[in-house]
């Protein structure tokens, strides 16, 4: 069961009418911790505030709620981006335990708190800090929070995702952030085709984003071997990982497979053109 | 004795003018603009907190005494281009209407105020795309005009929000200050209004209300006499709502924990205050200390925030940072004084 159906109260429902009758609902975090939970909960709460991105994240808050009001999570759960901030000030490791139990997995990453903060904080920034901690920790309920999501990471793992780091010039998105200029007129050329001519290094535009190659997602899966993504995940879903490998390291033996008989081709190709001198 | 240059004829100008007339000193007042006042006067502000005074009321008195006195020269539309030390004071080049003139002056005043923030900036909300997101000082002329209608339609608004802190606290936009004057002006005009008109709903959406001092007693009045309601929150973002024909502003209600979303015929945005053009250009042709935030850093903050640190160069009002009237006022008062005491000297 997906952790919106499980604890989450939805807030608001998205249609007029009714909502469905309420699943069972189980607080993981109001009830009492046993001791390996506290002694948990103590050692997470020192690493979290040990991170050294965290000073840089959580700069102070001024309440406004500006980053909640934009958030597509807390317009249907009882989650907001504030409330994170809240509690990652707070002192009390239960008050960040209880929200790593099953708030943080509400949030859908976009960031638009971090670019609305007028205080300048990282809020998208600080949550995926406390999801990696809960992931390193192998929590039970990022386990439960996560299973649904297998399918996503087998994807994501042997194929590889679509964003590059170009897609975000700003160029491209004059109607964002605090330069941004006032009217469609003054970008000169109409938004639609401002965004599509993102340019992404491999594929040229967003629409071919999705398409990438066997090499880019080898070097992807790469990726995340030399910068400890899979034993993160290894804590939390050890079965996943090995699958993963499996299919990744068959998809790397036809890529080199492939890649020498291309590089005998061209030797073929190239053996007579080599042998006629200067 | 040369004559003691006043750049700037706001409320800090006007009352170091006045002063120095008084003490007797030949006085020459400098205003970039084609009319004496400052802002007050530019943006046609209707009633003054914290007794809600009109205006002309208020400033009627300093712009009287400014204007009868023979020993104050009054030079309109004029900017300085240029300033060189002089033996006593300065030498400073006058540019009106391209004409320029060499002067000698033995102390000089800096009056020369804010800027409201340009609420363009907060993209947000929509000023300048929705004709019914206005600027704070918008509906000051509405008041004045004791016109408040829809600029969409002439329709008389049955709901209108103000938000507070636009382009204040906000490292978005480079100002992490506070105004001090936008939650007493926007709960003023909501009590304008609700006088005027008590079929207007009046909404004032606020991170903190800094009424403060005595002023408290405004913010209290709002909800007691006149049934203003408060939202504590920012709105995050302005769309339209009901066909095109209504504003709806979306934030999250800080103190229910709960996102809200409330229709508005006009939304009131309570733009901050930036350091004027003029003092930047004062700043740059007087040498002067600027403060991280862009306005002019007093040499001792403290105990003295009217010598510059520069001989000769006193400041005056909201030059150095957000100011009322009122605090303007009185340091044109004393900015007079020590100009006075130094070309005296």
């Amino acid at each position: 069961m997906s952790f919106v159906a499980s604890s989450l109260q939805r807030v608001r429902p998205s249609t007029g009418e009714d909502p469905a009758p309420t699943p069972e609902i189980e607080i993981t975090g109001r009830r009492e911790l046993t001791s390996d939970e506290r002694e948990l909960a103590g050692t997470i709460f020192a690493e979290f505030r040990a991170d050294p991105r965290y000073h840089r994240f959580v700069l102070g808050c001024l309440n406004c709620g500006e980053c909640t009001s934009g958030c597509p999570a807390a317009r249907f759960y009882d989650f907001s981006p504030r409330e994170m901030v809240q509690v990652a000030q707070n002192g009390d490791a239960t008050t960040l335990w209880d929200a790593m139990q099953e708030k943080i997995w509400a949030c859908c990453q976009c960031y638009s708190c971090t670019m609305r903060c007028r205080f300048g904080n990282d809020i998208g920034g600080i949550i995926n800090v406390m999801r990696e901690l809960s992931v390193v920790h192998g929590l039970e309920s990022t386990r439960r929070a996560l299973a649904p999501f297998r399918r996503t990471f087998t994807l994501l793992g042997t194929i590889g995702t679509q964003l590059a780091p170009d897609m975000i010039q700003p160029e491209f998105f004059r109607d964002w952030g605090p330069a941004a200029t006032a009217t469609e007129a003054d970008w000169g050329v109409p938004l639609e085709i401002l965004r599509k001519a993102i340019p992404v290094d491999v594929l040229q535009t967003t629409r071919a984003a999705w398409e990438v190659s066997v090499q880019t997602s080898l070097e992807l899966f790469r990726i995340y071997e030399e910068a400890g993504v899979l034993d993160m995940l290894r804590a939390v879903d050890p079965d996943l990982v090995e699958m993963l490998v499996d299919l990744v390291e068959e998809r790397r033996e036809e890529f080199e497979a492939a890649r020498e008989r291309y590089r005998n081709e061209l030797e073929r190709m190239r053996g007579p053109v080599a042998t006629f001198p200067g | 004795m040369n004559p003691i240059l006043v750049l700037g004829g706001g409320p800090a100008g006007l009352s170091a003018a006045a002063e120095l007339g008084t003490l007797g000193a030949p006085t020459l007042l400098v205003e970039r603009e084609k009319f004496l006042g400052g802002n007050p006067e530019r943006w046609r502000y209707s009633l003054l907190v914290p007794d809600l005074k009109p205006t002309a009321e208020v400033l009627g008195g300093l712009l009287r005494r400014v204007g009868e006195d023979p020993r104050i020269e009054r030079r309109l539309s004029t900017v300085i281009t240029k300033v060189e030390p002089a033996s006593k004071g300065f030498r400073v080049t006058l540019q009106t209407a391209g004409a320029e003139e060499q002067r000698d002056v033995s102390a000089v005043v800096v009056a020369t105020g804010f800027e409201h923030f340009d609420p363009h900036r907060k993209l947000e909300y929509g000023y300048g795309r929705y004709p019914d997101v206005i600027d704070f000082k918008d509906l000051e002329g509405m008041i004045t005009d004791d016109r408040i209608l829809r600029p969409s339609d002439g329709k008389p608004p049955r709901r209108i929000a103000w938000i507070l802190c636009v382009g204040s606290r906000d490292v978005q936009v480079g100002n992490p200050w506070c105004c001090r004057l936008g939650c007493a002006v926007s709960i003023k005009q909501a009590v304008e209004v609700r006088k005027r008109h008590p079929e207007i709903e009046a909404y004032v959406y606020y991170i903190d209300i800094r009424t403060y001092g005595l002023w408290e007693d405004l913010y209290w009045k709002a909800m007691e006499e006149y049934g203003v309601k408060f939202i504590r929150g920012r709105v995050g973002h302005v769309t339209l709502a009901e066909g095109g024909s209504r504003l709806l502003a979306a934030g999250e209600d800080t103190l229910l924990s709960r996102p809200t979303e409330v229709p508005f015929d006009m939304i009131v945005l309570a733009s901050g205050m930036e350091p004027g053009r003029g003092t930047t250009e004062a700043a740059r042709l007087f040498g002067l200390k600027v403060g991280p935030e862009g306005f002019l850093a007093p040499e001792v903050s403290d105990l003295n925030p009217i010598d510059s640190g520069v001989p000769g160069v006193f400041y005056a009002g909201a030059a150095t940072g957000p100011k009322a009237i009122v605090d303007s006022v009185t340091e044109g008062m004393g900015a007079a004084l020590r100009a006075y005491q130094y070309a005296r000297d």
